[in-house]
């Protein structure tokens, strides 16, 4: 049984003055949870460690789709491919965080890999300052959290320039390049996710400005443009199949712009590579029986429990949960039935008394730096909850 | 583990800190004002001022912003937004020292006196970024003076938040000529859903 800790729940109304404004599902049930899960400081490192492995296992990984030219297998849009090489040849294109969702870890039961969200990774909010605002608010100074996000961006901000593990050489190097923060218009949690990766990029020293994807100009010559400007360096949480896919044009603008050395954009193409769900798969090729993979492939598992998800499915949307001898256990309607899908070993999540599971997010920024939970039933999907820890 | 932290870690203002006495600032969700067309700088500063003696101060942080907000971090570690009429007053009482020729910033050789501790909260104020912004009534008298741009560089903790404010306060913008396209995913509104559709 996961211990948890009772705590007064966040008002509403200082998470907006935050700036945290996604508090409340559309059931009208607050987002963030009141309670606390209680991690001994075994378990934090154990997840510390866990996503220092895993981190190394995707390159190794990536290394291999691309020598093996694998693309195809693991559902790469075909407009990506070059990018996707030139991103992972070029240190420049560095990456800027990522976030394992990971089963287990709590309650004496084993940390295994669920997914990898590499390229557009949200719950940085509610990990990086609502969980701190969580003990601000019960008075709980002194309990500690494994969570040094924000740090940890503010440093990798800076090794976008130094490219290496020490950031001194910042200031030196940083020539003012600017930095441009984009969301898709009318969707408050991704703006608010991104005007706070801005925040930490000014925090880090860039000079940043934000424009919604609309409101930028693409050219092969002169790159980024937003309000007469041109910036060297682009974030975007917009997903980049969805670039691929929906605006292809777009896409090859992008490749160009990159290959032009006219702009480096985060999180880099290859992170494309991490988030495919396929690769779960080729890291069970590679790494057969690793402690912190769950048995994968491309067609159903025989005679075993098993989840089947979409390659890039999102919010647990067309997941479904298959018993050993085939029947359904639990499924999740959604857009992505038709995609590609993965068929991972079942692994039950810890539970609470009333039965709630939870899955770990380990964020990773260089390094693991950070963990929340999220809970909710057999299939974590949009409705689940945040929620905050202490490591005692 | 290096990572294990405590919320009294960041007692020191700056950061979750600053994030979690302020929030997000000059997050707006409207952002149609054409507030960013060729706007030659920010319009606002994050300042941080910490006190590190009784009645003294120094600027521990800063860095541009939408709207101008100034955290106050205390001697007794209790912090605080100072408000809009706060602001005003101390910069309204710290014009009346320059007027009368008492304010430190303004002092030949207040850089000496200043390293003993900081400044005065009104004094710190003009000095950071935000003192240009809020204090713009005071005018050259102010920082036309050449022992004021001295004087400055004393009100910051650290000389290097010195000169990565001002780096990060003066880049001018050019403009370049318009030659690409844009508009994309301008169609793309997000469900009804609340939550982002993507990232897990």
């Amino acid at each position: 049984m996961i211990q948890l800790r009772k705590t007064e729940a966040l008002d509403p109304a200082y998470l907006e003055k935050l700036g945290f404004v996604w508090h409340t599902d559309s059931d009208e049930t607050p987002y963030i949870s009141d309670q606390l899960v209680i991690l001994s400081e075994a378990e934090a490192e154990a997840y510390y460690e866990a996503g220092n492995e895993l981190y190394d296992m995707f390159v190794e990984a990536g290394d291999y789709v691309i020598e093996n030219n694998l693309f195809h297998e693991i559902g790469i849009p075909f407009n990506l491919i070059d990018l996707i090489k030139e991103s992972w040849e070029n240190d420049v294109h560095w990456h800027l965080y990522g976030r394992f969702d990971l089963a287990g870890g709590i309650d004496g039961k084993p940390i295994k890999l669920l997914e990898f969200n590499a390229d557009t990774p949200t719950a940085v909010f509610e990990t990086a300052i609502v969980q701190w605002a969580i003990l601000k608010q019960n008075s709980l100074e002194e309990e500690s959290q494994f969570n040094a996000l924000y740090e940890a961006l503010v440093e990798n901000f800076k090794r976008l320039v130094t490219l290496e593990e020490s950031v001194e050489a910042f200031e030196e190097r940083y020539e003012g390049w600017k930095f441009l923060f984009t969301s898709i218009k009318d969707n408050a949690e991704e703006e608010n996710t991104v005007r706070l990766l801005q925040h930490i990029a000014e925090e880090a020293g860039y000079v940043t400005e934000f424009a919604y994807i609309d409101e930028i100009e693409f050219s092969e010559e002169d790159g980024i443009v937003y309000g007469g400007e041109t910036y060297e360096l682009w974030f975007k949480l917009i997903p980049w199949e969805d670039i691929a896919l929906e605006e292809s044009d777009l896409a090859m603008l992008l490749k160009s712009i990159i290959l032009n050395q006219k702009a480096i954009i985060f999180n880099p193409a290859y992170t494309l590579m991490f988030q495919s769900k396929a690769m779960l798969k080729i890291l069970w090729d590679l790494y057969p029986d690793h402690p912190l993979l769950l048995k994968s492939a491309f067609e159903p598992l025989a005679g075993k429990k098993q989840v089947a998800k979409p390659i890039f499915g999102r919010e647990g949307e067309s997941v479904t949960i298959l018993n050993a001898d085939g029947s359904t256990a639990a499924a999740i309607e959604g857009d992505y039935g038709n995609h590609k899908m993965v068929y991972q070993a079942y692994t039950d999540l810890p539970r609470d008394s009333e039965g709630a599971r939870y899955q770990a997010g380990l964020f990773f920024a260089y390094e693991s730096c950070a963990v929340g939970f999220r809970k909710g039933g057999l299939i974590l999907d949009n409705m689940s909850k945040f929620v905050g820890h202490i490591v005692r | 583990m290096k990572y294990l932290k405590k919320l009294s870690d960041y007692a020191v203002a700056g950061g979750v800190g600053a994030m979690l006495v302020a929030g997000l600032s000059g997050c707006q969700q409207k952002s149609d004002e054409g507030a960013y067309q060729g706007e030659a700088k920010p319009k606002g500063a994050f300042v941080i001022i910490e006190e590190t003696a009784p009645g003294k101060y120094k600027i521990k942080d800063e860095f541009p912003a939408d709207e101008t907000r100034i955290v106050l971090k205390k001697l007794d570690g209790t912090e605080k937004v100072l408000t809009k009429e706060e602001m005003d007053a101390l910069v309204k009482e710290e014009a009346a020292k320059i007027d009368n020729g008492t304010s430190e910033l303004t002092q030949p050789n207040a850089e000496v006196t200043s390293q003993n501790g900081g400044m005065s909260l009104g004094s710190a104020i003009l000095a950071s970024a935000a003192g240009a912004i809020i204090g713009s009534w005071i005018g050259s008298k102010l920082f036309g003076n050449s022992n004021y741009q001295n004087n400055r560089k004393a009100g910051y903790k650290n000389p290097s938040t010195y000169s990565r404010s001002t780096k990060s306060f003066n880049k001018p913008r050019k403009s370049t000529a318009k030659s690409g396209r844009s508009g994309f995913f301008g169609k793309k509104s997000s469900a009804s859903s609340k939550r982002s559709s993507f990232g897990g």
